[in-house]
């Protein structure tokens, strides 16, 4: 649903009240100077003036540039537009003034008065200008080495006899220059664990381990880097590393950490994007602005899981009131993290640090942070539904279209119902719900009585819409006279409506409503005070809500009721069967009880009463209101009204049977512009506001802001339309994967080359600025982005060039010299030894123990026994997990994660916090750690598993050791090693064995 | 950020920090590494500080969870009470969040002087009334926000939104422990339940996970997770433990002497026997049954309204005297009620969470002081806001972040002392406003920090606990 205009213009009353009546006040305290420009001037520039004069303007008119402080005092071809001190000879302020003399500007209308003083007292007062103040030493291009353009550098020569691809010719290059020599190639064992951890989680298995050695062929490692990346296992390994820097949980955080089912889909789309190798740009379009970009590949939309990946704040987006400035806080925020979510994942660009002034370090203005807020100022994170299947989906748009059309009485819609094709149609569905008519007779409510305020209003169709403020417990009771005798039954109609939340037909705020207790009495006519209640022996509904079914409200039990969620906004029926027919000579009057106690909020927002003498069963779906007296009617005595109007029953009709044909749509947790309304959390219907804040200050709003990105990138943002959300995102998702953006494409490259060294040649993975460290090898680093664009985006190309590389496959050896001369081997002048990250040491110790469990996607699986917490929190407790129930051995990947209470065991090894980004994971050491690996339940149970697997092999304590080594540790053990575990096996048991070879080094490191 | 690999080095001074940590370190023959540090380490010479003397070496906070109303319990207003009943109206626009704004309530509860300071406190905290000259008060304390989730942040990590280290894990980061046997940053939270934002509030953010707070659910069978295995797993037998974990180290340290070079191998067999320490020493720093009688009542263990938060109080004073930097001691979970978030009922549901903090939190002040422990042990008494002057509903109070009060005892305090003021009403400061970065500017100054030095880099900022904000408060220092 669409916010009211009322809504709307509450928001922009809002709005009003902080730039008219609060920022006077504020800015009284500094009026001078920077914030002056700040305040009154820059906003203006930006939002009259740029367009036409600025570097970004196609053409600066009259070679003016307004978007400078040289471009202000050169001024254009007229000469000096602002001449600092006086007013009178700024060409500016005459063309703002409009006195004549000069081109009169902005050329579509005077800016109001108070401006132009605003304008004058700023020249008089010094034209102060910081937007080039040469605070930023060394802010040159030339020092922005990743603004510089991609140039895709010659390989070079050094040695050419050792490198296996390009990219050691570049390492070998740096390495020379510091005289280091690169360490030998690893051995065989070595290299199938790193590569097996690093390109699936996992260890090899034993049996994979003995193939690779035996393999006699030339290219059997590129063999098995093939035989890797073709795995599936790959794209749950990449998908985990996109969820750290996506920061993605399935929950919301914050004070009310509520569970987000629908969260996952997000999940299985990375696994399934990396697996099938989505280009890169693809990609990375899909999770700005699949919905705009992608029409016809419904699934994309999965992808815009990104943006809600991270928290959200329902005390402050849903529950405060929403006329306080807090929930205004909360949307800026929100916005935020949306802002920096995307441009620290994709261009590495921490434009976030533009919130309350200029970025202190990177060409980036306040500005241009508050016109990326402007880009997602339309979306907010909502359950969104959506048809994988492109046909069923163009259908259900198809439809829906039509249905909508229909309802608003499209003119050219009701133009077609006349025509015979459609009157053929009509027809020939008439007779055929003549046969199963169930006759039934709309009672005309004479007394409407409601115990707790709700007010009633009958309708031209006899229908009643309830009203006025909605009680938590509610009863209505309803009295209607007839003449019929022999009444079988009863039908309670629930009809949506606009005027409801939701379209109803309840009242809650998801159009639900429940009935706890139905009632009937009769009295003759004549004697209302005879009342007697009628025992009714049957109810039927044309839909039950999961465990709400209509049984509920007969069974005189005031803890069970009916109810009809989620098929909201469309109407339903229960039809009461009476146990004996009633009616009295000379009319009868009913009475009718609807008790709407429990659950509470939940009275019924729009209904109809009619009965029937129908024998019984009373058949369900009948038609009532205009139909049944459309239907009286005989066909040749029907007006063109009445034919069209009974075509558009008989069209609405079978819209919606089709509608509720086509497979259930699926739902993923992601941005939405439109989405069902949770209390006061509801679609912004279009794009929100949003202003250039001083300071980052809410109470100090300054110039509306204008969606774009960040110009140092000399990509052009171009939106169609800027009042359309979509295309706001559509036009950034364009932006950031233009061959010319590059940010994007060192970045990317730079996780890829992070991923296999645990480190990046640019150090600070999420900050290619000022403040970041600059790449250890940038030619290196280019070279890969320019290679990489050039083929396509392929990250699995992109990953199999990297690990075929002489660098990668080098031992982990240390050697003195190279230690003293690059500590942190930053040349590689050897592989990086890593610790197992935090799945992976639970995968590889499922997979040890026999009992990790390959199925693919799905529901996450909750490692914790969940509670009703105090308030919306629940209570989690991973203890009380039983580590032998279905889906206990899948993959870390699949596990659920809830954002503040998250699994100690994967945090005390550095699990990512889904409250942050997180660009690389951390790799410590603790004690806590060693207690973890000591006796945390998982592991103690996998160590039984793990000596259970040993002990069916047969053999004698020696054997099992052995076999052991070469599962964990994926190498035999020693003579001395087995002799020794197994005297200890033999003494303690296997499990006490096994237990102890998972706490090894060996275990947790890969060389 | 990037912190790099854990080095051994680093390892040390996480779990053993401060003096025992440069000896240990020289013992190992590391010392020369510490010059290659680029960030701060406490100085014996400084008293442990990083930056300048410290005055306190550790911290215990406690956190009342919900936003006390001020003007109910040291907020003394007489103007309110005039005003009592009438509209409110200050001249601006009034705005609650949750709430239509009603007239203005004045406090229930009676007020009276105390002390030779004459500090002002309700009869809902008569224990605490007794102890205001050892205290400091912040009478004007605001925050940015009036909502729960983003107000506990800020009051915990400086900042709105989460993924930020909290005050103890900067602590931790800057300072390590001050023994070896037990965690840094120790939170005892309230047996009904997590704060608002849970675990958020006691998180390490971007910094190593290691200084994120431990939770040690003191009334739990298993207080601390994984310190003991569970007795369910049959196998282990303390002979077997002894015999494999001496058999494990030599394996890890032959598997270290394989693969020369590399520190974190050696600090993974070190864990181990820190891992060992651990479990000899945190179960003997829960033993209150130790404790002597007078104790036990002095803290209310014996009163059923005062048992559970005069036990962690308790508890916390153990740990302090065992080498834990900052414990946290939480009073209410997150959630509408049964905490101090009082909306519904000021005289009903203030009376009853006030008298279970109450004696506690004065047993604590009192026995701190008694063992001489109050000489380097800074205590603090913080809440996320403070409430409104006016009614929401007929007796409750909706959020208020414009005013508030915190107090301060102990080491390096003026003790008896109060700063700022608020307006006639209470709904927000009037004179020498302090925020939650003040305060935590302060803490760290009485630790020997310089807020503005404690920093990390991450993505792009060099971030701290107090952003870009934060005065030490002078006026309330000693």
């Amino acid at each position: 649903m669409r916010p009211t205009r009322s809504s709307r213009a509450i928001l922009l009353a809002i709005v009003w009240f902080c730039l008219v009546v609060l920022s006077p006040a504020l800015a009284a305290e500094d009026e001078s100077g920077r914030d002056f420009f700040e305040a009154k001037i820059r906003p203006v520039l930006i939002e009259r003036c740029y367009s036409c004069h600025s570097v970004e303007s196609s053409k600066s008119k009259g070679g003016l540039k307004l978007d400078s402080r040289p471009g202000v005092r050169e001024g254009g071809d007229s000469g000096p537009a602002v001449v600092p001190g006086r007013p009178d000879e700024s060409l500016l302020l005459k063309a703002i003034e409009q006195g004549g003399d000069i081109e009169p500007m902005p050329p579509k209308g005077k800016l109001p008065e108070p401006v132009i003083a605003d304008f004058r007292r700023w020249i008089e007062r010094g034209a102060a200008d910081p937007r080039d103040v040469p605070t930023r030493p060394g802010s040159t291009l030339e020092d922005r080495w990743a603004l510089r353009p991609i140039v895709k550098p010659k390989v070079p020569v050094e040695g050419r006899d050792r490198a296996r691809n390009p990219i050691d010719s570049f390492i070998y290059k740096r390495l020379s220059e510091k005289r280091l020599e690169p360490a030998p190639e690893a051995d065989r064992r070595t290299l199938i664990r790193r590569l097996t951890f690093d390109l699936l989680g996992l260890p090899p298995t034993p049996e994979e381990v003995d193939a690779f050695l035996a393999d006699p062929a030339l290219e059997a490692y590129e063999r098995l880097v093939d035989r890797l990346l073709a795995s599936p296992h790959y794209g749950e390994r990449r998908a985990r590393r996109w969820m750290d820097l996506a920061h993605f949980a399935e929950t919301h955080g914050h004070d009310q950490d509520r569970i987000r089912p629908n969260a996952w889909p997000y999940r299985d789309y990375l696994i399934e994007s990396f697996n099938r190798d989505k280009p890169y740009a693809r990609f990375v379009q899909e999770q700005v602005a699949a919905d705009v970009l992608f029409p016809d590949d419904p699934v994309s939309v999965v992808g815009l899981g990104f943006l809600a990946a991270g928290p959200w704040d329902e005390s402050s987006l849903r529950d405060i009131r929403e006329d306080s400035i807090d929930r205004q806080v909360g949307y800026y925020l929100d916005r935020d993290d949306m802002v920096a979510t995307v441009m620290s994942t994709f261009v590495s660009s921490t434009v976030h640090c533009a919130r309350c002034h200029d970025h202190k370090f990177d060409p980036i203005t306040q500005p241009e942070y508050y016109g990326l807020q402007a880009v997602f100022a339309g979306v907010g994170r909502a359950d969104r539904t959506y048809d994988p299947d492109p046909a069923v989906h163009k259908l259900r748009l198809d439809l829906s279209t039509r249905r909508k059309a229909l309802r608003d009485k499209d003119p050219a819609l009701m133009g077609t119902l006349l025509s015979p094709e459609i009157q053929d149609e009509v027809n020939s569905w008439e007779s055929s719900i003549r046969a199963t008519l169930v006759r039934w007779t709309v009672l005309d409510a004479s007394e409407l009585k409601s115990a707790s305020g709700t007010t009633f209003e009958k309708q031209p169709d006899l229908s009643i819409l309830a009203g006025g403020q909605r009680p938590a417990e509610e009863t209505y009771t309803i009295a209607a006279s007839t003449d019929l005798a022999g009444i079988t039954a009863v039908r309670l109609e629930l009809i949506p409506d606009d005027r409801l939340p939701s379209r109803g037909p309840g009242r809650n705020e998801n159009g639900n409503l429940h009935l706890t207790e139905f009632e009937v009495l009769a009295a003759p006519r004549s004697a209302p005070g005879e009342s007697k209640s009628v025992p009714i022996a049957r109810a039927v509904a044309d839909h039950d809500q999961a465990g709400w079914g209509i049984a509920g409200a007969l069974d005189k039990n005031h803890g069970t009721a009916w109810g009809i969620f989620p098929e909201v906004g469309r109407p339903h029926e229960g039809i009461f069967e009476f146990q004996d027919a009633v009616g009295h000579e000379g009319g009868t009057t009913l009475t009718f009880v609807l008790r709407q106690t429990f659950p509470v909020n939940h009275p019924i927002g729009r209904f109809r009463l009619s009965v029937t003498t129908a024998p019984k069963p009373v058949r369900l779906g009948s038609p009532g209101g205009p139909l049944a007296g459309l239907l009286d009617i005989p066909p040749d005595r029907r007006t063109v009204e009445q034919k069209r109007e009974l075509a558009a029953i008989y069209l609405a009709e079978t819209l919606d049977r089709k509608l509720a044909e086509l497979p259930p749509s699926r739902v993923v947790y992601a941005a939405a512009g439109d989405f069902k309304p949770d209390g006061s959390h509801r679609p912004p219907g279009g794009p929100r506001p949003v202003f250039v804040l001083k300071r980052g200050d809410i109470r100090q709003p300054g110039a509306a802001a204008i969606p774009g990105a960040l110009g140092c990138v000399g990509v052009k943002f171009d939106v169609s339309n800027q009042a359309d959300e979509g295309a706001r995102r559509a036009a950034l998702a364009r932006w950031l994967v233009d061959p010319g953006n590059k940010l994007t494409w060192r970045s990317i490259v730079n996780r890829a080359w992070l991923d296999h060294f645990g480190r990046g040649l640019v150090d600070t993975p999420n900050d290619f600025g000022r403040m970041g460290s600059p790449p250890s090898h940038p030619e290196l680093l280019d070279w890969l982005a320019s290679t990489f664009l050039e083929d396509g985006g392929s990250l699995k190309r992109l990953h199999r060039l990297i690990v075929t590389s002489a660098t990668y496959r080098q031992s982990s050896r240390h050697d003195p010299k190279g230690a003293s001369i690059d500590a942190e081997n930053r040349l590689l002048w050897r592989m990086n030894r890593t610790r197992l990250d935090a799945e992976s040491i639970r995968d590889a110790v499922l997979m040890v123990s026999g009992r990790l469990d390959v199925t693919m996607g799905g529901p996450s699986v909750r490692h914790f026994a969940l509670g009703p917490g105090v308030h919306v929190t629940p209570t989690v407790d991973y203890s009380k997990f039983d580590w032998d129930a279905p889906g206990a051995g899948r993959r870390g990947v699949y596990r659920f994660l809830f954002r503040t209470l998250p699994d100690p065991f994967m945090d005390v090894f550095d699990a990512a916090d889904a409250s942050q980004l997180t660009p690389a994971r951390n790799a410590s050491i603790t004690p806590l750690q060693a207690l973890a690996m000591l006796n945390d339940p998982f592991i103690l149970r996998q160590s039984e598993h793990f000596a259970r697997r040993l002990e069916a092999l047969g053999g004698d304590p020696e054997s099992r050791v052995r076999a052991a080594f070469t599962l964990a540790l994926g190498r035999p053990a020693s003579h001395d090693e087995a002799r020794d575990w197994a005297e200890y096996a033999s003494r303690f048991g296997t499990v006490n064995f096994c237990r102890m070879l998972l706490n090894s080094s060996e275990f947790l490191f890969v060389n | 950020m990037m912190l790099g690999p854990a080095t051994r080095r680093d390892w040390l001074w996480n779990v053993g920090g401060g003096l025992g940590g440069i000896a240990l370190a020289q013992m190992l023959g590391q010392g020369e590494l510490l010059a290659a540090t680029g960030t701060d380490r406490p100085r014996a010479d400084l008293n442990g500080g990083l930056h300048h003397r410290a005055k306190v070496r550790r911290v215990v906070q406690l956190f009342l969870n919900g936003g006390v109303s001020q003007m109910d319990t040291f907020d003394h207003k007489p103007e309110l009470t005039k005003r009592h009943g009438e509209v409110f109206d200050p001249g601006e626009k009034v705005e609650a969040v949750t709430s239509a704004p009603g007239r203005l309530m004045k406090s229930p509860f009676e007020f009276k002087q105390h002390g030779e300071s004459g500090r002002w406190v309700s009869s809902v905290l008569p224990n605490l009334a007794g102890c205001v000259d050892d205290m400091a008060f912040l009478m004007a304390l605001t925050s940015r926000t009036n909502v729960h989730g983003p107000a506990s942040y800020l009051m915990n990590s400086g900042f709105l939104t989460p993924g930020f280290p909290c005050l103890g894990a900067w602590i931790s980061y800057g300072l390590g422990a001050l023994g070896d046997n037990l965690p840094t940053f120790v939170v005892l939270p309230d047996p009904k339940g997590l704060p608002y934002n849970a675990k958020g509030n006691f998180s390490a953010g971007f910094l190593p996970m290691t200084h994120q707070g431990t939770i040690i659910d003191a009334g739990a069978p298993e207080p601390i997770p994984d310190l003991f295995p569970s007795p369910s797993a049959k196998f282990l037998t303390p002979e077997a433990e002894r015999e494999g974990l001496g058999r494990l180290a030599s394996m890890n340290r032959r598997f270290a002497a394989r693969n020369e070079g590399d520190s974190r191998l050696e600090s993974r067999i070190e864990s181990y026997e820190l891992a060992a320490r651990m479990q000899l020493g945190a179960p003997e720093a829960l033993a209150i049954a130790s404790e002597s009688e007078a104790t036990r009542r002095l803290y209310g263990l014996e009163e059923p309204a005062t048992a559970d938060f005069g036990r962690r109080c308790l508890l916390a004073r153990r740990l302090l005297e065992r080498g834990v930097r900052f414990v946290q001691v939480w009073s209410g979970a997150g959630g509408p009620s049964n905490n101090w978030d009082n909306h519904s009922d000021i005289p009903k549901e203030l009376p009853t969470i006030a008298r279970s903090v109450d004696k506690p939190a004065a047993a604590l002040l009192k026995d701190l002081k008694a063992r001489g422990l109050l000489e380097d042990t800074l205590v603090l008494w913080s809440t996320e806001f403070g409430r409104m002057p006016f009614t929401q509903g007929a007796t409750g109070r909706d959020h208020n972040g414009g005013t508030s009060v915190a107090w301060l005892a102990g080491a390096g305090v003026k003790a008896g002392s109060a700063l700022g003021e608020s307006d006639p009403w209470s709904w927000r400061a009037a004179s020498a406003a302090s925020t939650g970065y003040d305060l935590h500017a302060t803490i760290l100054h009485l630790l020997g920090i310089d807020h503005e030095k404690l920093a990390v880099r991450h993505d792009g900022i060099d971030r701290r606990l107090t952003d870009v904000h934060g005065h030490v408060i002078r006026e309330i220092l000693a």
